[in-house]
């Protein structure tokens, strides 16, 4: 009779136990909303009294908060008052963590928002404050501050930064060989050839990673097309995938391939990095992240860039805004989130972000202490075409960027020619791509 | 109900009845662990595939249309029917090579050569890497400019062989097989020279005093009585083929390159649900979900036939 009871009683002390527990996360859940409710409404209060405000930034730059601490630093000279908190979450889960805490009506003050059409979803949902009059974005050349326009026609963000994508050369091999940097169509393809006759690899490319391919497309697209124009007309569904030039250009990448290393099929991105570093190819196709990459990788390699050389006599490097920063329509501190984005189109900010970040800002006239990085920025403000593949179509499923890439890749393996790439490509632009409608 | 159990519990019998009828309630705690944090999400994963998706949120109920959608249009029909018959080819060639070649070492190992536990350890070995430092490592063995392995043929004098292992889609898939049938070894040669140690000595000895050798021997004695442990393994490379994943997202990224050659289902899944969750294109949760849920009743029913017929050969002997 006792042994049963003590089985029974343990088993209700169990129940008991589990549900208290239920009831205290209940409740600690509780205490901490509450807690935090009460902390933002003393921070109201404190506000009143003292007149300091709290601008918390969301980004999924997690390896960039040293660097943002300087930036705020620098803000606060101007601006002692608002007190700024960069929070940032892990790139793969930003977007999640990001649209569940807008859905919510909570978030950040001020959030680094993804380029195009990603961002635009948010702003097209009501979570973004429209920032149309804000002073200092008329600096901005209209094709970054499209990056972050919705279709309505209001300014969301303040372009950030530029990601542009042109051929590097290495220098040296470049003078031993007695080479000039090529500037029309016909000398890149001399270049090659000389470089082949002297069995140096010409490019570093290789096709196993197929994001590298529609990045060089991106590059040597233009080469054939003419950049801009192409570009224009072809978002305004003008022209398509079927266009003969645009086939060219998928003609031209196929025809790029002797100039590959050997075995380019297997090679991917480290490979062709650690090649064009350790100076066994002459020229590497890609993008102004891979700067200080190469350069830590060999520091003693003398390696400068080209913008693309083409038939039609433009020379071009391609770029796309890499993100912009908004300010969350439900912050309760919009007008010292404006302080804030009015700083970010300052000089003074644009000095600071190309000498701690390494990258192009967005912001016109910047220069940096960085020669090459210089350089490319000056570059990319009087030669730029726009990179489409990553304005205009990523979205469906799968992507047209990446049927681009798949199908590109097929070609490169001899399954597919590239009058067959374009035509996979346009089917699926036309299911996804609005103009194409 | 204290009350009740201490007026029932007056007899022996009952008492032993009423400790009975607790014991049950002990694995509640377990079980509202298991439901919660197994259970559930199996079945949110089977409701999912019934809904339309937008991103992360829910939105209307659509039957059985990602199902439709997943074998009807393209490119989702080709690329499943592409990713299944990887994953077949997964399954075979691991059983050929990965399962033969254990069974023959298990025996050797079972026969007491010399070293005989260096060797389990031996092969047992890469088991203990991640499935990603394997990925890296062979990734770097397969390099077509710097790997280990063109260099050695080319050593060799048999460059016409090299290639870019990963790159061509001709070999990519089986090297991959490969590299995973290597991987696994181990595990089979354990699992077999446990089914080979728990055979009677006695009746080996009979069988060898009744005059039995060499072939007659394998095929006769060893061969049935190991049929279990074959049976065991067969499943096991079975759910591991159809659920292949790691090694080649980690050597071949998650398109299943080059040119989907290496694209298995669990890729394929992969891609569905999350590959599009930085670009501007809704999330296919949805479609991805109907994959997850074709995949685990397909992988669900093929174990069950094999079980079933596992439990019938035991039986018979």
């Amino acid at each position: 009779m006792k042994k049963s009871n003590k089985f029974l009683f343990l088993f209700l002390f169990v129940m008991l136990f589990t549900l208290v527990l239920a009831a205290c996360s209940d409740n600690s859940d509780d205490t901490s909303t509450n807690s935090n409710n009460s902390n933002s409404e003393d921070n109201g209060k404190k506000s009143e009294a003292t007149e300091k405000v709290k601008l918390t930034i969301g980004s999924w730059r997690t390896e960039d908060v040293a660097k943002y601490e300087k930036v705020i630093a620098l803000f606060n000279e101007t601006n002692p008052d608002i007190e700024v908190e960069f929070n940032p979450t892990k790139n793969t889960e930003y977007n999640t963590v990001l649209n569940t805490a807008l859905q919510a009506g909570e978030g950040p003050d001020i959030f680094h928002l993804r380029p195009y059409a990603a961002g635009l979803k948010l702003a097209g949902a009501g979570f973004v404050e429209p920032i149309t009059d804000l002073k200092g974005l008329d600096q901005f050349s209209d094709d970054y501050l499209a990056a972050s326009r919705g279709e309505d026609g209001k300014q969301y963000g303040v372009p950030l930064n530029i990601s542009s994508t042109q051929f590097f050369y290495n220098k040296k091999i470049f003078a031993d060989q007695g080479l000039e940097v090529p500037t029309t169509w016909d000398e890149f393809i001399e270049v090659n050839e000389k470089l082949l006759a002297a069995d140096i690899t010409p490019i570093a490319m290789g096709t196993k990673e197929s994001w590298l391919l529609s990045l060089t497309h991106g590059i040597v697209g233009p080469g054939v097309v003419d950049g801009n124009a192409f570009a224009d007309k072809l978002v305004t569904g003008e022209k398509d995938f079927t266009d003969p030039a645009f086939v060219e250009s998928i003609e031209v990448m196929n025809d790029l391939k002797k100039y590959f290393p050997a075995n380019s099929e297997g090679l991917g991105m480290e490979d062709i990095r650690t090649l064009f570093a350790m100076e066994q190819a002459a020229m590497f196709p890609l993008g102004s992240w891979e700067i200080p990459v190469v350069s830590e990788l060999n520091s003693d390699l003398d390696f400068g860039f080209f913008p693309m050389p083409s038939k039609t006599g433009n020379q071009t490097v391609t770029t796309w805004v890499d993100g912009s920063f908004a300010i969350n329509a439900n912050s309760k501190n919009k007008e010292a989130a404006k302080t804030f984005l009015e700083f970010l189109t300052t000089k003074e900010f644009g000095e600071l972000f190309v000498e701690e970040f390494k990258m192009i800002s967005a912001l016109p006239g910047i220069t940096s202490n960085d020669e090459l990085l210089s350089e490319l920025s000056k570059t990319v403000e009087t030669n730029s075409t726009p990179y489409y593949w990553v304005i205009n179509f990523v979205s469906g499923d799968p992507t047209t960027k990446s049927v681009l890439e798949t199908e590109l890749q097929g070609m490169y393996l001899g399954e597919v020619t590239p009058a067959e790439v374009a035509q996979k490509v346009q089917e699926n632009a036309e299911i996804s791509f609005e103009p194409f409608k | 109900m204290m009350t009740m159990t201490v007026q029932t519990a007056s007899t022996k019998k009952e008492r032993k009845k009423g400790k009975r009828w607790t014991i049950h309630l002990f694995p509640i705690p377990a079980l509202i662990i298991y439901a919660l944090f197994v259970l559930y999400p199996i079945l949110a994963a089977l409701s999912y595939s019934f809904y339309s998706f937008n991103g992360f949120s829910r939105e209307s109920f659509v039957g059985f249309n990602n199902f439709i959608t997943l074998f009807t249009t393209e490119p989702y029909g080709s690329m499943f029917l592409n990713a299944f018959k990887n994953n077949v080819l997964y399954f075979i060639l691991q059983m050929i090579v990965m399962n033969g070649l254990a069974f023959l070492l298990a025996f050797i190992i079972y026969k007491k050569v010399k070293g005989a536990e260096f060797f389990k350890i031996a092969f047992f070995l890469p088991r203990l890497l991640s499935v990603i430092v394997v990925g890296f490592l062979w990734k770097l063995i397969l390099n077509p400019n710097f790997g280990t392995l063109n260099m050695l043929l080319g050593k060799l004098g048999l460059e016409e062989l090299q290639r870019a292992w990963l790159g061509d889609p001709n070999t990519a898939l089986v090297s991959i097989i490969l590299v995973n049938c290597w991987f696994g070894l181990g595990f089979g040669v354990l699992i077999f020279l446990a089914g080979f140690q728990s055979i009677p000595v006695e009746l080996v000895e009979a069988a060898k005093l009744d005059g039995a050798k060499g072939m007659t021997m394998l095929r006769k004695i060893y061969l049935p009585l190991m049929v279990p442990s074959i049976l065991i393994m067969t499943v096991l490379t079975f759910i591991q083929s159809f659920e292949a994943f790691e090694l080649v997202y980690a050597m071949q990224g998650s398109m299943g390159e080059p040119y989907f050659s290496t694209d298995t289902l669990a890729v394929f899944f992969y891609r569905l649900a999350f590959g599009s969750s930085t670009s501007g294109s809704s999330d296919a949760i949805g479609l991805g979900s109907a994959l997850a849920t074709v995949l685990f009743f397909f992988i669900l029913v093929c174990t069950m036939v094999f079980l079933k017929f596992m439990n019938k050969k035991e039986v018979q002997m």
